[in-house]
């Protein structure tokens, strides 16, 4: 015997969510894993022990994402953080460790928002534009970074050392403070 | 913080180019009403700028150039997370049923169509439909996520199923994020839709209610006299008496002048009393009907049975909103008793938030209910007060029948005390000389007529 009550918050309970799969969506996971693979990849060209750390943070992202639990993926992304600093401490080259860095940005990203997709709206739903406007968006800020920083790295390594640069994006981060 | 937006685009670049034609069309639809909430951080990008200065700080210690650059791309994204608000989800809602008046199991197909009629684009919106509780959508969410840019329109379409009742749409939840997630906000839109499902009252002549008010058909005998047919009495005549009920066997014998007294035949006044207190609002499994439905069904078949019998029927709710259609006759008031049945909130598929005040509810039921009517109780029994309630309107004189849907299941030792516990007080009732009769899996017809032919032996 089962008691019918309506929620008093003004959601919908009962036999309208019953049947609802709150999975994220498959084409943001699907994005999110290719993204993965692509990071997974670069941070391994660059430097292997870096790459399986990484590795290691997309598969704690793939399984945050499959599970559903979002702190999962907290973890994931600062495993793969800790990763490309691993890569770029045994010596990787900035190129790959870009690449991986943008790539491991949209993987998080896009399985985070799968995820929040999935509480909303759920795996049924109509979602796909939804994904790939946050994909792109996140692709664009990467590429536009990426221009940015590696347009100065390159203009900049005519023998200035690391420091300068370093400098550089100490104000950066100043930047941030204040818009907080 | 409500603001009304009557179908028109608010954006003036907009309106410009929209033609005379489009206003007047849109000029019919409902407006909608948006609440926009607070909006608040989703604290998603928390720690990407730490994130971003470990890396630069490992290259540095290091010096090496590819930890700085990935930590340099860490803080653009740091900025991108502070980039933008969420936005109001300035949309109005166009929602669209195939059939706003649909037999009970029916399928209605949903449309509902936003339309972004603010400036500036919203990136991530997700829309949750505010579907009745009493629907049950059958086909898709009612839910959709997408991106919208001014002007442009999303349509979502699913599918319910009716069931008895009159279902109002809530609010229709959008929620809004800021383009990298870090904000979101909420905002209500409402856009009044409803629909009004009202059943057949199947007709009752299968029906063997007559076992369930009296023996007779069409009406009960009672203690007065006057016309009829029956022989009740004899006594002296007066002027005026008709000359067909004059004793002339007596007057042949006597020479005095009698008049027979004949029973009186009266129809039979019922009220039919729903329980549909919060705690009958119960079935067997999550998908089932509950009590209150199998009670409401069972009710719309007693009604039209008695009506066709020619017997008064009323109809009273045991619950917070107050019901009472006083007990009547003919054919209006047949569809008035359809209307209280399908449509009354007492009634509704889900139980109210009013609370249910039990001495004065009885009071005024007593008050309204005439002192000839019998009273036919409709409950699953699974609590106390329906017990107390029909042996007290049994105290005051009143026949009382108790017509109980089992909703009771066996299968954990929970559900089979509970159930134990019913029979207990079908069984208490039944001592006390109140007339019980139950059906789970069989129809109420099938119930009524095995227990009518018990109580005629």
């Amino acid at each position: 015997m089962v008691a019918v009550r309506a929620d008093r918050s003004g959601r919908n309970t009962g036999a309208t969510e019953r049947t609802r799969d709150d999975r994220p969506p498959l084409f943001a996971m699907i994005i999110g894993l290719v993204a993965g693979a692509v990071a997974f990849l670069a941070t391994l060209i660059a430097a292997p022990i870096g790459g399986a750390v990484v590795g290691l943070g997309v598969f704690a992202l793939v399984a945050g994402s499959v599970l559903g639990v979002q702190r999962l993926l907290t973890w994931a992304a600062g495993l793969g953080v800790f990763g490309l600093a691993l890569a770029g401490y045994a010596g990787a080259a900035p190129e790959p460790l870009l690449v991986a860095a943008v790539a491991l940005a949209l993987a998080w990203d896009i399985t985070d928002h799968g995820l929040s997709l999935g509480a909303h709206v759920g795996r049924d739903g109509e979602t796909r534009r939804s994904v790939l406007v946050h994909a792109g968006m996140n692709v664009a800020v990467g590429a536009g970074s990426v221009a940015v920083v590696y347009g100065t790295y390159a203009v900049a390594t005519g023998g200035q050392p690391v420091a300068a640069l370093t400098l550089l994006l100490f104000g950066a981060v100043v930047l941030i403070s204040v818009f907080r | 913080m409500s603001e009304a937006v009557a179908g028109r685009r608010a954006g003036a670049a907009a309106s410009e180019s929209d033609d005379e034609g489009d206003d007047a069309a849109e000029a019919d639809v409902e407006p909608t009403v948006r609440d926009p909430m607070h909006p608040f951080e989703t604290e998603r990008w928390v720690g990407v700028a730490g994130a971003a200065l470990v890396l630069i700080a490992v290259g540095v210690l290091t010096r090496q150039p590819g930890p700085v650059l990935a930590g340099a791309v860490g803080v653009g994204y740091g900025l991108y997370a502070r980039f933008g608000d969420a936005p109001v989800a300035t949309l109005t809602v166009e929602r669209t049923v195939s059939d706003d008046t649909p037999e009970p199991g029916a399928e209605v197909t949903v449309t509902v169509r936003v339309e972004h009629v603010g400036d500036g684009r919203i990136g991530d919106v997700r829309l949750i439909d505010g579907v009745p509780p009493g629907l049950e959508v059958i086909d898709g969410p009612a839910r959709l996520a997408t991106a919208l840019e001014p002007d442009a329109s999303a349509t979502m379409r699913y599918v319910v199923r009716a069931a008895r009742g009159e279902h109002r749409w809530e609010a229709m939840r959008a929620i809004t994020r800021s383009p990298a997630g870090s904000m979101e906000r909420e905002t209500r839109l409402e856009h009044d839709t409803r629909i009004v499902c009202t059943p057949e009252l199947s007709a009752g002549s299968d029906l063997p209610l007559r076992g369930l008010t009296t023996q007779y058909h069409g009406s009960v005998s009672t203690d007065i006299g006057g016309s009829g047919v029956e022989f009740f009495a004899t006594r002296e005549y007066r002027r005026g008496d008709p000359l067909r009920r004059v004793d002339w066997n007596r007057r042949a014998r006597t020479g005095e002048l009698a008049t027979l007294e004949l029973r009186e035949e009266r129809a039979a006044t019922v009220v039919l009393l729903i329980d549909a207190r919060e705690p009958a609002y119960v079935a067997a499994e999550p998908s089932g009907a509950t009590a209150v439905e199998r009670s409401v069904e069972a009710a719309g078949q007693a009604f039209s049975a008695l009506l066709a019998g020619g017997d008064r029927v009323g109809i009273a709710t045991l619950g917070s909103p107050d019901c009472w259609l006083p007990p009547g006759a003919g054919t209006s008031h047949a569809v008035r008793g359809r209307t209280v049945l399908a449509a009354d909130p007492a009634l509704a598929p889900t139980p109210s938030d009013e609370p249910f005040h039990p001495s004065p509810w009885f009071r005024r039921f007593r008050r309204r209910l005439p002192a000839d009517a019998q009273v036919l109780l409709f409950s699953p029994l699974v609590d106390r007060y329906p017990r107390t309630i029909a042996r007290r309107i049994d105290a005051y004189g009143h026949l009382v029948t108790v017509l109980s849907p089992d909703v009771t299941t066996r299968s954990t030792p929970g559900e089979r005390l509970v159930a134990y516990e019913r029979r207990e007080r079908i069984r208490t009732l039944r001592r006390a000389g109140i007339r019980v009769t139950e059906w789970g899996d069989r129809s109420f017809p099938a119930a009524v007529a095995g227990a009518t032919r018990r109580w005629s032996r």
